[in-house]
């Protein structure tokens, strides 16, 4: 059946909670001017694998990707497969992590950390356990309660735009790309669509129209970075931590009942964060259930645990920067063997299948 | 036994709601100041509170004083010593003595940014007196809500356009920025009414180094781009009002000397006259009076090598990054500035005025 509506509002929800927290702050710290450019990068690197991915799965309809690996040897699936495995917790980890440390340093200032990830686990275990069709309509729910939130918020945020801040506007400098800031900006860029991979015999999905969903995105990379810059400057944003909620904070409306936006902001982008979190849960919980068949379940449970225990072990936020600049690397091999092997498979079958 | 595990389950979840209010304290166990006022005494913050106590006939005005190493110690203490706790998630203005003022603030305004807990969108006002005497004659007022000094700043309530407005986040930002400065309000308590609005406080990076008058703000604002409609500006030949103002600007670099044009338009409705004047009189009067009037101020805080016009914002596309560094010692002291101003009189209201 074709969900590609479902799949595309996912597409657009996972991709809006990597792209206004830590994205804006990567991207300004990694280049002074003309910031543009690495974020044009970054979006035909997207644009790049997103196609030979979808491309490669389509050679291959009907299938995920775990059983195109297992179908051609069992060794190739536990090469690449347990690497997205550990790609996948590992994201978990510090995601849940990070999130919760940002809840505390935005406004639940006195509420421990513990209580904040048993939060977001406890939600998205429910979610990932009732498999993804499920995951999928909470998507769809939220995507329509939610999206009209964060247009009016993003239209808001223009208030105090000084477009003189647009120049320089062009930077001759290309030393951004070995920035290590800049290849952790990659987890807004290439950490949101593995999934596609995913999900095969139980939704199907319109090639052209993910790519849309990829296009509508544009302007939302674009605008979480330049906003904050046009609204204080380049060398004042990048002494924040969150630019981009800086820029919403200092929007003053107050014929708005609620005198800060950014709180109401952040947690709708929290409740996109959990159904991330559930469908990262429900990839993994795959994985496991292709080499030991049990109910999704008591994955998911364990899963969750060994998270929750872990991510208690994070102490301090400098802990959380250093795991996400590890992770980077996981993620450019993940995302390389995964998109290229696919294609490659894809390609062969369908040779095959003409001759 | 559906039914049970669902109830189970659902009075669960709502207990993990309570999660999102750890240690919560209601809203009567609270106090939320409205402004507060930061002074520098031995090298300890002494701050002031203005707290509207509701109760359920009236609103009293409570004012309390703490001093401690920083703003937080000093809250906190003050908390400690309170039967509420102090929150300043509704501090609407913040007071700086003139004399932090003029030491540099930078500290204090990073620690509103970094706490979060004081809105970015509160409002920077320098005391030209004593914090304490200014908030005793705070407390004195009849104002019903408590809000006066806010309402003062207000846009729909006291606010009017030879008063700068300038928000915590814009003078953060200014501490940074390579080419824009800050103006903050310089105010004291007044005589017959609470405040009096002295003029603004030019802030280079963090410190005070020159001060403009009342006058000399409103050029600022309509420099900004703020409406000033509504100002009076009185001349020998006739009383105007300014109805609407534009501003257009032009920047280039001739023998690296940087020159900025602009032009100030402004359409005024006549109030009053004297003697007959044309309409030319009055136009070419008034052009004079405020252009004498901006050169002069122009001049002022060209010296202090503040760019509080924000001037450089309009020659980023010309200098490179690495120059506009220095945008404050090497180009602003050489720039010429060449204002000129157009006034259209809108209509001379009901009496006609007389050709001779």
């Amino acid at each position: 059946m074709d969900k590609s509506f479902h799949v595309v509002l996912m597409y657009l929800l996972v991709h809006f909670g990597l792209i206004f927290f830590l994205f804006p702050n990567d991207i300004i710290s990694s280049s002074d001017e003309g910031q543009w450019m690495p974020i044009l990068i970054g979006l035909i690197v997207h644009f790049v694998f997103v196609y030979i991915y979808m491309r490669g799965l389509s050679f291959l309809p009907e299938k995920n990707i775990i059983h195109i690996y297992s179908e051609i040897s069992n060794g190739l699936a536990v090469f690449i497969l347990l690497p997205v495995f550990i790609y996948l917790l590992l994201t978990n980890i510090i995601g849940v992590r990070a999130y919760s440390e940002i809840v505390t340093i935005v406004f639940l200032s006195n509420t421990p950390s513990w209580a904040i990830i048993v939060l977001l686990l406890l939600i998205s275990a429910y979610l990932a356990s009732k498999g993804v069709e499920v995951i999928f309509r909470t998507g769809v729910i939220l995507a329509f309660v939610i999206f009209p939130i964060i247009l009016f918020v993003l239209i808001a945020s223009f208030q105090n735009v000084d477009w003189r801040y647009l120049y320089p506007l062009f930077n001759d400098d290309f030393r951004f790309i070995t920035n290590p800031s800049y290849l952790k900006s990659f987890s807004a860029f290439t950490g949101g669509f593995l999934f596609l991979g995913f999900v095969s015999p139980f939704l199907t999905y319109k090639r052209k129209k993910v790519l849309i969903a990829a296009a509508i995105l544009i302007p939302f990379f674009l605008l979480a970075v330049y906003i904050p810059v046009l609204t204080f400057g380049h060398s004042t944003s990048s002494t924040f931590l969150f630019p981009y909620i800086m820029a919403v904070d200092s929007t003053y409306l107050n014929w708005l009942m609620f005198d800060r936006v950014t709180m109401f902001f952040i947690l709708c982008l929290i409740t996109f964060i959990i159904v991330q979190v559930s469908l990262l849960l429900w990839m993994a919980s795959q994985i496991i259930n292709h080499w030991i068949p049990h109910n999704p379940i008591y994955s998911v449970v364990t899963l969750v645990i060994i998270i929750f225990i872990t991510s208690l072990m994070i102490t301090n936020w400098e802990t959380v920067e250093h795991l996400l600049w590890l992770n980077s690397f996981l993620r450019f091999y993940v995302i390389f063997t995964v998109t290229l092997s696919i294609y490659n498979i894809g390609r062969r079958s369908k040779r095959k299948g003409l001759s | 036994m559906r039914t049970l595990t669902l109830i189970i389950l659902t009075s669960l979840c709502s207990l993990l709601l309570l999660s999102g209010c750890w240690d919560t304290k209601d809203l009567n166990h609270r106090s939320l100041p409205i402004a507060m006022g930061v002074a520098l005494e031995d090298d300890n913050y002494e701050i002031h509170l203005q707290i509207p106590d509701t109760n359920q006939e009236s609103v009293e005005i409570k004012i309390v004083s703490e001093k401690g190493q920083s703003i937080s110690k000093a809250i906190d203490k003050l908390s400690a010593n309170m039967e509420s706790q102090i929150d300043l998630l509704h501090t609407k203005v913040i007071v700086i003595d003139k004399d932090l003022a003029t030491k540099g603030f930078k500290d204090l305004i990073s620690g509103f940014m970094r706490d979060r807990e004081v809105s970015p969108k509160a409002l920077v006002v320098v005391s030209d007196e004593k914090i304490e005497t200014l908030f005793s004659k705070l407390k004195n007022t009849t104002d019903p809500q408590g809000t006066n000094l806010f309402d003062f700043f207000d846009k729909e309530a006291g606010w009017n356009p030879q008063i700068s407005l300038t928000r915590v986040w814009q003078v953060y930002r200014s501490f940074y920025s390579y080419t824009k400065d800050v103006a903050i309000p310089i105010i004291k308590s007044g005589d017959s009414t609470t405040v009096e609005h002295l003029g603004s406080a030019v802030i280079k990076n963090d410190k005070m180094v020159e001060s403009i008058n009342t006058e000399e703000t409103l050029l600022l604002n309509a420099f900004y781009n703020e409406s000033t409609s509504g100002k009076v500006e009185v001349m020998d030949e006739a009383t105007l009002m300014i109805v609407s103002n534009s501003m257009d600007h032009k920047s280039q670099f001739i023998n690296q000397i940087p020159y900025l044009k602009s032009q100030l338009n402004l359409k005024v409705v006549l109030l009053e006259t004297t003697d007959n004047p044309t309409t030319k009189e009055i136009k070419t009067s008034l052009e004079t009076l405020l252009t004498e009037r901006f050169n002069e101020m122009f001049t002022k805080i060209q010296e202090s090598e503040a760019d509080i016009l924000g001037v450089g914002q309009y020659f980023r596309t010309k200098i490179p990054r690495e120059q506009l560094k220095n945008w404050r010692s090497e180009y602003y002291p050489n720039l010429r500035m060449d204002l000129q101003i157009h006034v259209v009189i809108q209509n001379e209201g009901q009496l006609k005025l007389v050709d001779h």
